[in-house]
């Protein structure tokens, strides 16, 4: 039976969302993907995944309202949030100051990097049988 | 005959007699000329006392006359001005301190500070300034109550005396600076957002190109795939920096605008042919509506193309396939302008974002799931309207239902030489 660790990562833009799902499907894992905050809460609530890579500006819910919303979930808040986002130079470190956050990525950025990022991040997260969501 | 003792006697008093007489005379003498001079050096005081008088009224008149000169200038500054003498009078406070007075500023002259200022520590900074050495000038920022608002100003302190007085005239200047602070704001903010929206499709360039470095693009279709992508993100990016720029310059009032005779007929031409091919991908139609009238107007017929242009391929991102675009142009012979309109029968905008759209970055929400953009074209479309061309710019929406984005210019001279 095939495992792989389950990442999703929530962007309201397509190019991002594609590029980061192929590199990382290419790296063995397993992806879901949304395109705003609210969107990406309630799959997180019904399949918690292991990791989570959020853009912050994002409408609806954006990314820091996400993670605050995961920290604050018993079911959901052991999960790592790594945060993306172009607005870098302007988050103050309070701001993604959740337990949930390890790491906060500035646009532009290195797929190669990300995918690094995620394999540190779960190396001792055991991989899960993949159920409804697809490896590359 | 003389030698007898009474003639002696005689003769030696009528001798001292005339010798008395004598120098009584010379003394007499003596006492004149001193008077005379003493006249004299009296009128030449009395001439100068005279002198200085006349000097002191004169002074009195220059001095009353430079100081109404000196309060006028501080009347016309539109920074407060406050003076108080040595004894902590108010001399003259301007309009602009008006906010800062319990009094209105003409009635403040001979108060005393402490009454009429409002900010205690704008009364403690002067009176600091009153009592301390005489200094060059000092500056600095404080927050001060005007018109009971916290405001923040900066305050010019110049104490005017000499050093061994221990009391000083104080001359104070207050500039507000909540106008600095909100354009400071202002860029503050547009940078950010303009380097988010940079970093955006710049994102999408490196991360494409690191794929295709790394072999992550497995086929010859996904590298293809690739390279759209980077090619389309680059062209996303040089157009916002075009449109940057060309805003920035209009609000500097650098861009040079070729003022001539437009035939607008022909510009909506153009931009319909050159829009069709993108309608057809998404099988709408564009129809056009344009008055049997003379449409010529006087503007730049390249950059009025360019809002045509951009209303257009906006109307064609945000209408569902199949939809119906019209484009329409009249003229107003009331307000002898020229009406230009796009219709579409697309996603529509909700009331509180109609104005909004036309403000720099703003995206309407669920609009960035439907379509790219840079966030900037309405807001290039209104300046060049309404900054370039006099003219004005607007939409009527219905959420759901579609949009009218229009805008009119005026056309008073294309109409003349029409008619």
């Amino acid at each position: 039976m095939t495992t792989a660790h389950n990442i999703l990562i929530v962007d309201d833009e397509a190019h991002i969302l594609q590029v980061l799902s192929l590199k990382l499907r290419n790296c063995g894992y397993s992806i879901a993907t949304a395109v705003d905050g609210e969107d990406a809460l309630h799959q997180a609530k019904i399949d918690p995944p292991d990791l989570v890579i959020t853009d912050v500006q994002m409408p609806y819910m954006n990314g820091l309202e996400f993670a605050h919303a995961l920290s604050t979930n018993k079911e959901t808040a052991h999960i790592p949030v790594v945060v993306l986002t172009a607005r870098g130079h302007t988050l103050e470190a309070s701001d993604t100051n959740f337990p949930n956050v390890r790491k906060v990525l500035s646009k532009p950025f290195s797929p190669r990097g990300v995918a690094e990022l995620c394999a540190q991040l779960l190396k001792d997260v055991p991989a899960r049988n993949i159920g409804k969501r697809d490896v590359a | 005959m003389f030698t007898d003792p009474i003639s002696i006697s005689i003769l030696i008093v009528t001798a001292l007699t005339a010798v008395i007489a004598v120098i009584f005379a010379l003394k007499l003498k003596t006492r004149a000329a001193e008077a005379v001079t003493a006249m004299k050096t009296a009128q030449l005081e009395a001439e100068e006392a005279c002198n200085t008088l006349d000097s002191a009224r004169i002074h009195g008149c220059i001095d009353r006359t430079r100081r109404r000169q000196v309060e006028a200038v501080f009347d016309v500054l539109r920074d407060a001005v406050i003076v108080v003498d040595a004894h902590g009078e108010v001399l003259h406070a301007n309009e602009g301190a008006s906010g800062l007075l319990s009094i209105a500023p003409s009635e403040a002259a001979g108060k005393l500070l402490v009454d009429v200022v409002v900010d205690y520590q704008l009364v403690a900074t002067i009176a600091d300034a009153r009592s301390g050495l005489p200094k060059e000038g000092r500056q600095y920022e404080q927050e001060i109550k005007n018109d009971g608002e916290t405001v923040a100003y900066e305050v010019h302190l110049q104490s005017v005396g000499h050093k061994d007085e221990s009391m000083h005239a104080v001359v104070t200047v207050l500039r507000d600076l909540s106008r600095e602070r909100e354009i400071a704001r202002l860029k503050s903010d547009f940078v950010s957002k303009a380097s988010h929206e940079l970093r955006t499709p710049l994102s999408s360039i490196s991360a494409y190109i690191e794929m295709l470095e790394d072999g992550d693009a497995q086929d010859e279709a996904t590298r293809k795939e690739f390279y759209g992508v980077i090619s389309t993100e680059t062209q996303r990016l040089r157009r916002m920096i075009d449109n940057l720029l060309n805003i920035s310059r209009i609000e500097a009032g650098l861009m040079h605008i070729d003022r001539k005779q437009v035939k607008f007929q022909e510009l909506i031409a153009r931009a319909v042919t050159n829009m069709t091919p993108q309608a057809k991908e998404k099988s709408l139609e564009i129809h056009s509506q344009l008055a049997d009238v003379d449409l010529s107007v006087i503007g730049d017929g390249d950059m009025l193309y360019q809002v045509i242009i951009n209303l257009l391929s906006n109307a064609i991102k945000y209408t569902p396939d199949g939809g119906r675009i019209t484009v329409a142009a009249d003229t107003d012979n009331l307000t002898r302008s020229l009406h230009f309109s796009v219709s579409d029968t697309g996603l529509g905008i909700a009331p509180d974002q109609t104005e909004k759209v036309f403000d720099k970055f703003y995206r309407v929400e669920n609009y960035r799931y439907v379509a790219q953009g840079t966030g900037l074209g309405l807001n290039l479309c209104r300046h060049i309207v309404e900054t370039l061309h006099s003219g004005q710019i607007g939409v009527e929406s219905t959420l759901g239902m579609g949009s009218k984005f229009w805008f009119s210019i005026p056309a008073e001279r294309g109409q003349r030489k029409a008619a």
